[in-house]
């Protein structure tokens, strides 16, 4: 470790920091001034400022918002603190004054988190939206990405299936890049690059999402995806302790419709499919009538369950003196509604902070957290599409086991899926994905005066990520597989900031500077071990021979170095000017390409004066901001031609290494650059109680890092290159409103609507469309998505399914091959069946409705969300319809309708095209994502304060949609399948979504 | 009090000072830290590594039966006419269109192999080593694979683009039927020279012998369809007659039973002149055999199936048992079993419940060896049997009209084996000595080679795809099929037509495949034929 830090020191353009201090001064006929300074309800207010009038001399309240300052009895001395009306109290022969303040409602004094510091919300410039945990306490949380979910305008969350602690994508503002990484920059504490899965929600004290790249320009080459900047909770005043806990009841909302549910009609479809493609019938009426009876086996049902979840966190917070502290603690165990799949997760949290002497505040935050994931879903398989894919088109006239109880391994007649058992691989494999955490971020600040400070940011973050599984999914050597993979990220960052902040009348000017450095690191280590002679699991991962046995490295490193200087300009309360610029220095690129300058002005002005002469307004404010950021997206390494590894076995028996080469050489790739507009007006109306913001924007991506496919002929593979072009178009409209404002009832809506639109302008050269990455499982052999000029990111490839060839078309369909009953597909004029653009994954407009009701002690939340405007290519049905790859039997409930001369119906009786419009659905949703109920009873035995709320709630108990998969919202992309923004809306079989009920207690006290 | 004077570190004169030192960012990166790079080689370590790279990339494009779609397109064999297999179908049919993935497929990864080549030529170049034998070995294979692959290459798609460089050239055009086999011809020249005489028993490294037996090969074609340059049969008879002659030095002969070659156990062996290996406990299966030649009744693949004409043309013999199975043993539960001696039934292919079509016995392999309930395992890939050069040379040598004894008993050595008699023992019942020695030979090797994906190639270069194929040359005349009702009661039914007809054109014009439309798209150039 030490060696790491000196290394670090050394490489690193680490700034050897001094400070000298002297300061002195000489006071007359002074008097010691003590006090409290309370909010509304006598809480201490901590960092209220305390000024002696006229003068550049103050302090800042303590923790308990205690203050001391020397004054003499001619001053005045005024109390200051964001959100709260301005005190003036004269100190005459006074030695203690005790201040209670005043809630400012007029000015909306939210202070903000903007990055480097932070801004009243009514000073903000660019687009920035909060998400306040008062907004989601209603409902049971497990994790961040929900809290996030329809609560912020421009922010899109889907999740990407509902398996326990599976990915969730989060968008700002759309998606830029089409290769790179969308992901937006999760700063946690100031220290950049967090995560958000693995974060306990009850730690967070606010949301901050940077929008525009006027806010996200201080970010520089990380602020293109948009930016959460997460504050966690400090203590403060009496100690509390909260504990809460629910519990999650979680099932399918309901089950796909099959033939499996009437096996008989299955049995009777397999003979005439058969006997179509000139076979023979393999079912006997005797064997249709002894399944009728049996039922046969519906694998679908059979891995799917109840799963009961529980979620326990306790944490502690307070201060003593100058010392505050935040101590919590939280357990997830969540049980899947698939058999043997679960999520389990530790985390403990230490947020310690103290004054030292008047000018020096130090915090330490540590944050642990160990998560496992039981049987990983999307890690199974070899391209055949997910287990549910396997279960819901799984032979329904096998049993699960055979007369000796013994699993069937695959389907007895070789019929329907050609792959094994799901519920046996389910049942007897163990993937354990273990992701372990130890966050650290240090913040020191030290005051010069009331208008320079110091701060420095200090943070690292190591992340373990060790996946151990035994596979029993394997092909047809049915022997266990193992694999082992531990991948260790190590981040380290320093930042120093200088603050300084000074009132010149009307004008009021704040300069932020910063100088930062952080380094990653990446490290993996990995065997696989295949051919098990014994099935008894990881740990015999020495049964495999010797040649069954590979492994794998990787190390690489990524280093970055910036300077930031923000100027912030208030005149008159009025007119607001933030201008920002950022220059960072990347290793990933080579010489001459490494240094980027992103620059950021914001404008805004307040209408407060002339708005309140109009009847109910309170305030206005205008906001127009341009900006550039950068995304650097591409490996270490991206700009080598480097070797990779492989394989041959010149004798038969044992394997020697060889080397080919694996990428192209680009020295000239750079940034990806996206230039932002956004104009936004800010309106507070009815007294306060309504607050509304809506934002347009218009960004544009250029030099777009982007995988140009390189001829086969030229050995295939891409290569990485600066071009293209995308451009996103988007309305953010947040509106928050208290409907009814009583002292025993309230209601609070809040609503958000976000608008999008986004297009590939440009990709390269003369190229109009590039292949994606996805393909359909089982010998399909083109893929599923494309990039095209001109359209959205997101564009499903496939032919255009027109039903079938009817009798009457015999002579035309035998031109093509084709006979009455067969798939009919629009051809082009050299009869050619035309593959292209037949729907999009990209959803247009997103919307969240959240409503809360308190009356008495009782609370009632509603929470609904919507997302429109996109298409879901269920690849999942066509593999269910059947017919082609690997579930050749047809098995959709509709194929009891098929062709025959007899019923010319529009449902092939023969093989067809899964990539076709034919399974191109609309994926419009409404969906009522939280309902709960609560109780609460307050000061429980006398305890002032003290409360225990109970409450009992669902989620996701309605769906309005017309899609007919589980969930509209799942995909179900496996890594190498491309970027996810390039490939959203596509499902091979994704974890359904569960309907969960909970019950759940919360005690303070 | 109040007069008490007292300094107090609060809200004053300041001073601060504040160094900050930056010393030098470093920002440069070193890849080589855990990647290889592409730089002039220094070890034959290095060169080894290269070489090894383009062999894992050969098995990387063999492995499946992609490799070698155009297989179907031969008399002998066919696949199932339903199931997943359209691209091989489109094949079987003469019907390929330009999007067929397993045109494409095979197309990209044979260059891929053609660019591990080059990769290794580039790093080599003006490159001394201290091991003069080893590299020179090592280069000889790296000519030796990339020629191989542009004549693979070419057999399928005829004018194809010759890169030779590891920079990618956006615009590359098709080369011309000629100057393609010239250039494979100037590579396995070049390997030739370089390579040792002989290499490990079935040369799964190639020796002089393999580059020469692959230049026979060539010539061969090069005197047929479409460059029909007919001085190329001296060339192609000389090439082979000069790998017979060396035979023992470079380690190749027939084998006696030629059975054994269609097994684990025989699969390296004197008879392949070149061998693709394979070993599945590595990593690095042969996906080409067992159950893919097997009907869905015993669990197949229901890939690679036995035309039913061809079948019956077949001459009895032992040759013919070790091509074909005529029926599956089955057990008393009916399922397929690998214990033939105590089979309770054998179930004909006339029989089956899928399609019926006669099973390679080639691609399954002996039931007794247990590899057909098996997608996957360590067979290997004969690139060209010694067999097939025999029967280069006594055609050969009678179409350039320099007919010798030589030429006849090369012939009656593959005729004695077929009939399971020692191949260089004369033996007056098989053997001939009169008639026209190429045509003999040319019918020779449909049988010899029958199911080994290469028949189509002979028909190409003798334009006798219309013989071969048209009118009802494929169908049945003989066997005589089954018919199942509802409740398994079988009815005899006559074969009378070939599982899957002929769609597309026999002529000259439909001879090549259509190069993959992906990558015209992307380079018209390659649409376009060369000047």
């Amino acid at each position: 470790m030490k060696k790491r830090i000196y290394s670090f020191m050394r490489k690193g353009c680490i700034s050897g920091l001094l400070l000298a201090l002297l300061s002195m001064q000489l006071s007359y006929a002074q008097q010691t001034i003590t006090g409290q300074i309370t909010d509304d309800t006598g809480e201490g207010i901590p960092g209220a400022n305390v000024l002696i009038q006229g003068t550049s001399n103050g302090t800042v309240a303590d923790v308990d918002g205690n203050y001391r300052i020397s004054a003499s009895p001619t001053d005045a001395l005024v109390f200051s603190f964001v959100g709260y009306v301005t005190q003036t109290v004269e100190v005459g022969n006074q030695t203690l004054i005790n201040v209670a303040m005043n809630p400012d409602i007029q000015s909306l004094e939210e202070v903000v988190v903007v990055g480097y510091g932070t801004r009243k919300k009514s000073d903000l410039t660019g687009a920035v939206a909060r998400v306040s945990p008062e907004t989601y306490e209603n409902q049971p949380i497990a994790r961040v990405e929900e809290a996030l979910q329809g609560r912020a305008s421009g922010v899109t969350v889907a999740r990407a299936n509902g398996a326990p602690g599976a990915a969730v994508k989060v968008r700002i503002r759309g998606v830029n890049s089409i290769t790179g990484n969308n992901d937006p920059l999760v700063v946690i504490d100031g220290i950049l690059g967090g995560d958000l899965s693995t974060l306990n929600p009850n730690d967070i004290q606010s949301m901050d999402i940077l929008k525009d790249a006027s806010a996200t320009a201080i970010y520089g080459v990380r602020g293109s995806n948009g930016v959460i900047i997460i504050t966690t909770k400090k203590g403060s005043g009496e100690g509390k302790i909260n504990v809460d806990y629910f519990a999650v009841i979680s099932e399918v909302p309901r089950l796909l419709p099959t033939l499996a549910e009437s096996v008989g009609d299955f049995a009777r479809i397999e003979n005439i499919r058969r006997v179509n493609t000139g076979g023979n019938p393999i079912f006997s009426d005797a064997e249709i009538s002894a399944l009728e009876a049996d039922g046969g086996t519906n694998y679908q049902d059979e891995i799917l369950q109840t799963g009961l979840s529980h979620n326990l966190a306790v944490s502690a917070s307070g201060s003593e003196g100058k010392i505050n502290y935040f101590i919590s603690g939280n357990y997830r165990d969540e049980e899947g509604i698939v058999i043997n799949t679960g999520y389990e997760q530790l985390s403990l949290r230490s947020n310690i902070g103290t004054e030292i002497g008047e000018r020096v505040s130090i915090n330490l935050n540590l944050y642990g957290s160990r998560s496992k994931t039981q049987n990983n879903f999307q890690t199974f398989g070899n391209g055949q599409g997910s287990l549910m894919y396997k279960a819901n088109t799984w032979d329904p006239t096998t049993p699960i086991f055979d007369e000796n109880g013994e699993f069937n391994l695959r389907s007895t007649r070789g019929i329907a899926s050609l792959n094994d058992n799901p519920v046996r691989t389910l049942t007897e494999s163990d993937f354990q994905d273990v992701n372990e955490r130890l966050n650290t971020a240090l913040n020191i600040n030290y005051k010069f005066s009331d208008h320079f400070s110091y701060t420095l940011v200090a943070g690292t973050q190591f992340n373990n990520i060790t996946q151990q599984r035994y596979a029993v999914e394997v092909g047809d050597d049915f022997l266990p597989h193992t694999s082992f993979f531990n991948n260790k990220f190590n981040t380290l960052q320093l930042s120093n900031i200088l603050t300084w902040e000074q009132d010149f009348g009307i004008h009021n000017i704040k300069v932020t500077g910063v100088q930062e450095f952080q380094n990653n690191t990446f490290q993996r280590n990995a065997y696989n071990s295949n051919d098990l002679s014994l099935p008894k699991g990881f740990y015999f991962a020495e049964l495999a021979p010797n040649a069954g046995q590979t492994i794998s490295n990787d190390f690489n490193e990524r280093r970055l170095s910036s300077y930031m200087l923000r100027a912030e300009y208030v005149l008159n309360n009025n007119l607001l000017v933030t201008a920002t610029g950022r220059y960072d220095g990347s290793s990933v690129f080579r010489p001459g390409n490494k240094w980027g300058f992103f620059p950021s002005l914001a404008v805004a002005y307040s209408l407060d004066d002339w708005v309140t002469n109009l009847p109910g307004f309170t305030s206005l404010k205008i906001r127009a901001g341009w900006g550039q950021v950068g995304n650097q997206a591409v490996d270490p390494f991206s700009t080598f031609a480097t070797l990779r590894f492989n394989n041959y076995a010149f004798d038969g028996s044992s394997a020697s290494a060889g080397t080919v080469l694996n990428s192209f050489e680009n020295q000239d790739l750079t940034w990806e650059t996206t230039s932002q507009v956004n104009i936004g007006i800010d309106v507070g109306f009815l007294e306060g109680r309504g607050n509304l913001s809506l934002d347009g924007y218009q960004k544009t991506t250029t030099d777009l890092l982007l995988n140009v496919p390189v001829l086969e002929v030229n050995g295939g593979g891409t290569i990485t290159q600066n071009v293209g072009e995308v451009e996103n178009f988007g309305i953010d409209l947040g509106l928050d409103y208290i409907v009814i404002e009583q002292e025993k009832l309230d209601w609070t809506s809040n609503f958000t609507l976000s608008f999008l639109q986004n297009e590939v302008t440009n990709l390269f050269g003369e190229e109009e469309v590039i292949n994606g990455l996805f393909t359909a499982p089982g010998g399909q052999a083109r893929v599923l998505n494309i990039i095209e000029e001109g359209e959205p990111l997101g564009q499903f490839n496939g032919a255009t399914f027109l039903g079938t060839w009817k009798l009457s078309e015999a002579a035309e369909a035998a031109n093509f091959g084709r006979q009455p009953g067969d798939a009919k597909y629009l051809r082009d004029e050299d009869g050619e069946i035309v593959f292209g653009a037949i729907g999009n994954g990209t959803p247009t407009l997103l919307w969240g409705f959240n409503n809360t009701v308190n009356f008495g002690n009782w609370d009632f939340n509603v929470f609904l969300q919507g997302v429109h405007g996109f298409d879901v290519y269920n690849i999942m049905q066509a593999g269910i319809t059947g017919g082609a790859g690997d579930s050749r039997s047809f098995m959709a409930s509709d194929q009891v309708n098929q062709w025959t001369p007899e019923n010319e119906t529009d449902i092939p009786a023969t093989v067809q095209f899964f990539n076709s419009s034919r399974y191109i659905e609309d994926g419009g949703f409404i969906r009522l994502s939280n309902m709960t109920l609560g109780y609460t009873f307050n000061n429980l035995g006398g305890k002032e304060g003290s409360s225990v709320k109970v409450y009992v709630g669902g989620q996701n108990l309605f769906l309005i949609t017309d899609y007919s998969g589980y969930d509209p919202e799942l995909t179900s992309r496996r890594g190498n399948q491309g970027n996810e923004d390039v490939a959203s809306g596509i499902n091979v079989g994704a974890y359904p979504n569960p309907r969960t009920y909970t019950l759940g207690v919360k005690v303070r006290f | 009090m109040k007069a008490i004077y007292f300094y107090r570190l609060f809200n004053g004169l300041l001073v601060a000072v504040m160094a900050i030192a930056f010393q030098g960012c470093e920002l440069d990166e070193d890849p080589g830290s855990s990647q290889l790079a592409v730089i002039p080689y220094e070890t034959i370590a290095e060169l080894e590594l290269g070489v090894n790279g383009i062999y894992g990339q050969l098995r990387q494009a063999s492995w499946m039966t992609t490799f070698y779609v155009n297989g179907w397109s031969g008399d002998d064999m066919t696949t199932h006419r339903a199931s997943n297999k359209a691209d091989f179908r489109e094949y079987d049919q003469r019907f390929i269109t330009p999007e067929n993935s397993r045109s494409f497929n095979n197309w990209g990864a044979v260059y891929e192999m053609v660019r591990a080549a080059n990769t290794v030529l580039a790093n080599i170049e003006g490159i001394q080593l201290s091991d003069q034998a080893a590299q020179d070995r090592l280069i000889g294979e790296t000519h030796f694979l990339r020629g191989l692959m542009f004549y693979h290459l070419t057999r399928i798609h005829g004018e194809i683009a010759l890169p030779l460089s590891i920079v990618p050239d956006p615009e590359i055009s098709l080369a011309s039927q000629i100057q393609v086999y010239e250039q494979i011809e100037s590579d396995m020249l070049m390997a030739e020279a370089l390579l040792p005489v002989s290499s490990n028993l079935g040369a799964s490294r190639p020796n002089k012998g393999s580059a020469r037996a692959i230049l026979a090969r060539l010539y061969l074609d090069w005197a047929g369809f479409p460059v029909k340059d007919n001085s190329m049969y001296t060339e192609a008879a000389s090439s082979a007659k000069q790998v017979i002659d060396n035979a023992a030095g470079h380690g190749f002969g027939l084998v006696d039973d030629m059975g054994s070659l269609y097994t684990l156990e025989g699969r390296f062996n004197t008879e392949s002149l070149f061998t693709i290996a394979y070993c599945n406990d590595c990593g690095l299966a042969n996906r080409k055999h067992g159950k893919l030649g097997l009907p869905a009744d015993y669990g197949g693949w229901q890939e690679t199936f036995a035309e039913i004409r061809f079948f019956e043309d077949f001459p009895e013999g032992p040759r013919k048992e070790a091509t074909y199975h005529e029926a599956v043993p089955v057990d008393a539960n009916g399922n397929a079993t690998s214990d033939v001696a105590n089979a309770t039934n054998f179930v004909p292919w006339t029989e089956f419940k899928d399609q019926q079509n006669p099973i390679f016995r080639k691609i399954v392999g002996p039931f007794e060896d247990n590899t057909w309930p098996d997608f996957q395992s360590s067979r290997n890939d004969y690139y060209m049997r010694y067999a097939e050069l025999l029967l280069i040379y006594a055609e050969a040598s009678g179409r350039s009209g320099n007919v010798t004894g030589d030429g006849w008993e090369a012939l009656n050595q593959v005729r004695r084996r077929a009939a399971g008699l020692p191949p260089t023992v004369p033996d007056a019942s098989v053997d001939v000595t009169s008639g026209d020695i190429a045509e003999l030979a040319f019918a020779e090797k449909k049988w010899e080679l029958a199911g080994e994906y290469l028949r189509w190639y002979d028909l190409v270069r003798m334009e006798r795809v219309e013989d071969a194929l048209g009118g009802d040359a494929r169908d049945p005349r003989v066997s005589i099929g089954t018919v199942f009702d509802e409740n398994g009661n079988a009815t005899p039914v006559p074969l009378t037509e070939p599982s899957n007809p002929i769609l597309g054109s026999l002529g000259p014009d439909n001879y090549f495949a259509p190069i993959p439309a992906q990558e015209i798209e992307r380079n018209p150039n390659l649409g376009r034929p060369a000047n």
